[in-house]
């Protein structure tokens, strides 16, 4: 008996001590920092980490692989308590809105303790909430359209014949190259509406209204997206898998002649090392018919947030290094990833030739490109709108009347809107 | 006499209260993994707002009420419901189908057969649909298959169009859990005594006639527990919609769970009506096992 007593006590003093050794964890000179891609986002982190060692080398910073899902189930699950959490988390542009409006608690508020100068307007106000700003840029997600030139040779075409064009001439090239290759032009996966998102911003489109209601219903720009994408599918140019390792692999296996998506994606084509100088980019083609209609446009990229309750200082002055023009010039040429600090157009390695992309001095072109893309309105519901209209895109491609499966878009949206 | 019943305590006594001093723990840790948050989240299912400052819902139902109106809800509830329909008698019937087949004394390599069928219940369920996915996928095995025997011409999209995709998810299920429920037939089938069997067969009776006379009478406890189980098992299904088909094409293949987990963890966060969702679940579970159990159980 006694020894089951001392026993049970011994056991409630080792808990006890280890609630303890939690509850402390503040300025401790150490940051830990959540992302995911390892030739994008870990591999900017790791280099960023090196440079900000060489002058601070007793601040450890570890650096740790976690999914964009898996990051954003953690701050859920965590609710409001970031003791879980590490001092800095990546988060996705649209997911910024939904998270800070939902956990305050977890997500710092850096207006005043962070110079924001010199960062592209548009990227910026992604991460403002109310007024106040809750995350550090990171990349751009500029549009590109990069194509496989063996194949549209093949086919009697060059770079230069997708170039300022709009999407009735990329459909008239994209049945000729079917007809001549076999091949489909593009590839992506159903479903996840990248491509019509990307199509709908191309054009200052948005899913929503500038008061933050849904704007799906009779949004004659979606519309006209969502027909030219259908139609591009129905013929066999746009190929739809089920799966983003299967869209990775339809680039890598060279099953179709190109994408069009953020230039993140070029740090994916690099890697593919054995279609070195098969490759180059362009712009997207332009809606027809639609007001405002551009040739560019955004699809992803991700901004730093600084989690409350952790060491803060340490953080906010390690992401200073996302201020540095020389850190952006370093990463560059390995991950792609297009700075918007704007300053960093200006670095030796934005304006080089690529090797790979046959000379063609790519991130100067994409930087260029970013500058003509369309502001864009977003809101905390982007994915549930998102995720709606990816049902309405897939019915209407069965055979739904679009109209109606927008009326039925806009409901859904509306309803969760209305909790 | 009198004084050891006063302050001390009779043996029995003393064993009793050591034996309810040892069922504590258990107690308390069920009170605090189990009912607590059962408790919890039923409080919350009538709670509503940002998920770190809940109040009240007013009216304190309203969760409930736009359930009525939810269009996704519904479709989930339907999917759920045609898994159910189509698989579970299925799988029940092949489950029985195989245990007798094993079943049979003259049966060489048994041992063999039975790990084959039961085999894929030790797969992991994430791990299972990831393969099936690949396998179905448009240039995956299944197709090429089919093309190389010509019973197709062109590669079928499985896993992209809502009827196949839900077929998909039916013969995923099958595969995974038929071994399952055969293990407890035959295992059933085992405490038969063999005498009856050698007794019907003299008296003339054949294959069919003891199955259905002697084996399935004989099996109907266990058979109405694997019909709970399965029942059970299908209406809280996610991993299969979520890893194999991503709820795809079009919310066709979604069930009620990972429409759950979509409300909390993909939309914007909603905990109160993803709780009162989880409580659909719980009454429909409790109901239909319940008609089971007044349909099967006629023992007096």
């Amino acid at each position: 008996m006694k020894k089951l007593i001392s026993m049970l006590l011994a056991l409630v003093l080792v808990l006890g001590c280890a609630a303890f050794a939690e509850a402390g964890e503040q300025a401790d000179g150490k940051l830990t920092i959540w992302c995911w891609d390892k030739t994008f986002n870990i591999a900017a982190m790791e280099k960023a980490k090196e440079m900000y060692q060489a002058d601070h080398p007793d601040v450890e910073i570890d650096i740790e692989e976690v999914l964009s899902e898996d990051i954003e189930s953690r701050v859920i699950a965590s609710n409001g308590d970031t003791s879980t959490l590490p001092d800095i988390l990546l988060v996705q542009d649209h997911s910024i809105q939904k998270f800070v409006t939902n956990y305050p608690e977890v997500y710092h508020d850096i207006t005043d303790e962070f110079d924001f100068s010199d960062f592209m307007p548009a990227k910026l106000g992604l991460s403002v909430v109310d007024g106040r700003n809750y995350g550090v840029p990171f990349d751009s997600g500029t549009v590109v359209a990069a194509w496989r030139t063996d194949y549209l040779e093949q086919a009697g075409y060059t770079v230069a014949d997708l170039t300022d064009i709009d999407w009735d001439r990329f459909l008239e090239i994209g049945r000729d190259v079917k007809e001549k290759t076999g091949m489909p032009m593009l590839s992506g996966q159903a479903g996840a509406v990248d491509t019509v998102l990307i199509m709908l911003q191309s054009c200052g489109g948005s899913m929503f209204n500038e008061d933050g209601t849904a704007n799906l219903a009779g949004n004659e720009k979606l519309k006209a997206v969502i027909d030219t994408y259908n139609t591009m599918v129905a013929e066999g140019i746009f190929i739809e898998v089920n799966s983003w390792d299967e869209y990775i692999g339809t680039l890598s296996n060279g099953s179709v002649v190109g994408t069009i998506n953020g230039c993140w994606i070029l740090s994916t084509i690099m890697s593919l090392a054995d279609q070195a100088g098969k490759w180059d980019i362009t712009n997207m083609p332009a809606m027809v018919g639609v007001d405002g209609a551009t040739n560019y446009s955004n699809n992803g990229g991700s901004t730093w947030a600084v989690v409350n309750n952790k060491d803060i200082d340490l953080a906010l002055d390690f992401l200073q290094m996302y201020r540095n023009v020389d850190f952006y010039d370093a990463i560059l040429p390995a991950t792609s990833a297009i700075a918007t600090f704007t300053p960093a157009k200006d670095a030796p390695n934005y304006t080089a030739a690529s090797d790979f992309f046959n000379g063609t001095p790519i991130f100067a072109t994409i930087v260029e490109f970013g500058d003509s893309v369309p502001a864009e309105v977003t809101s905390p519901f982007y994915y549930d709108a998102r995720g709606n209209v990816g049902t309405a895109v897939t019915n209407a491609l069965n055979g739904g009347d679009l109209d109606s499966e927008l009326q039925t878009a806009q409901d859904t949206t509306e309803f969760t809107m209305g909790f | 006499m009198r004084q050891s019943s006063g302050r001390k305590l009779t043996m029995h006594k003393k064993q009793q209260l050591i034996g309810w001093f040892f069922l504590i723990p258990a107690t308390a840790l069920i009170f605090w993994l189990s009912f607590y948050p059962m408790i919890r989240a039923l409080m919350i299912s009538f709670q509503g707002g940002r998920p770190t400052a809940l109040q009240w819902s007013d009216p304190l139902t309203r969760n409930y009420q736009f359930l009525m109106k939810d269009t996704v809800f519904k479709t989930s509830l339907k999917n759920t419901f045609t898994y159910l329909i189509i698989q579970v008698p299925i799988m029940l019937v092949l489950a029985m189908i195989f245990a007798t087949l094993l079943n049979d004394h003259q049966l060489k390599f048994k041992g063999v057969f039975r790990t084959c069928i039961f085999l894929p219940c030790a797969t992991a369920l994430v791990a299972y649909s990831l393969i099936f996915r690949t396998m179905f996928a448009y240039d995956g095995m299944i197709n090429s298959v089919l093309m190389k025997i010509g019973i197709l011409n062109e590669p079928i999209n499985w896993l992209n169009n809502p009827g196949t995709a839900k077929a998909v998810i039916i013969i995923a299920l099958i595969w995974r859990w038929t071994g399952y429920n055969m293990i407890f037939y035959l295992s059933s089938m085992q405490s038969i005594d063999y005498a009856i069997y050698e007794a019907a067969r003299i008296d003339g009776a054949g294959a069919a006639t003891q199955l259905f006379k002697i084996t399935i009478p004989l099996l109907k406890p266990i058979i109405l527990v694997t019909a709970i189980m399965s029942t059970n098992g299908t209406l809280q299904l996610f991993d299969e919609s979520v890893n194999l088909t991503k709820g795809g094409p079009a919310n066709a293949t979604i069930t009620m769970s990972h429409y759950i987990y979509n409300t909390m963890f993909q939309n914007n966060p909603n905990f109160g009506y993803a709780a009162a969702m989880s409580f659909v679940i719980l009454i429909l579970v409790a109901v239909l096992s319940a008609i089971q159990m007044k349909v099967g159980d006629k023992r007096e």
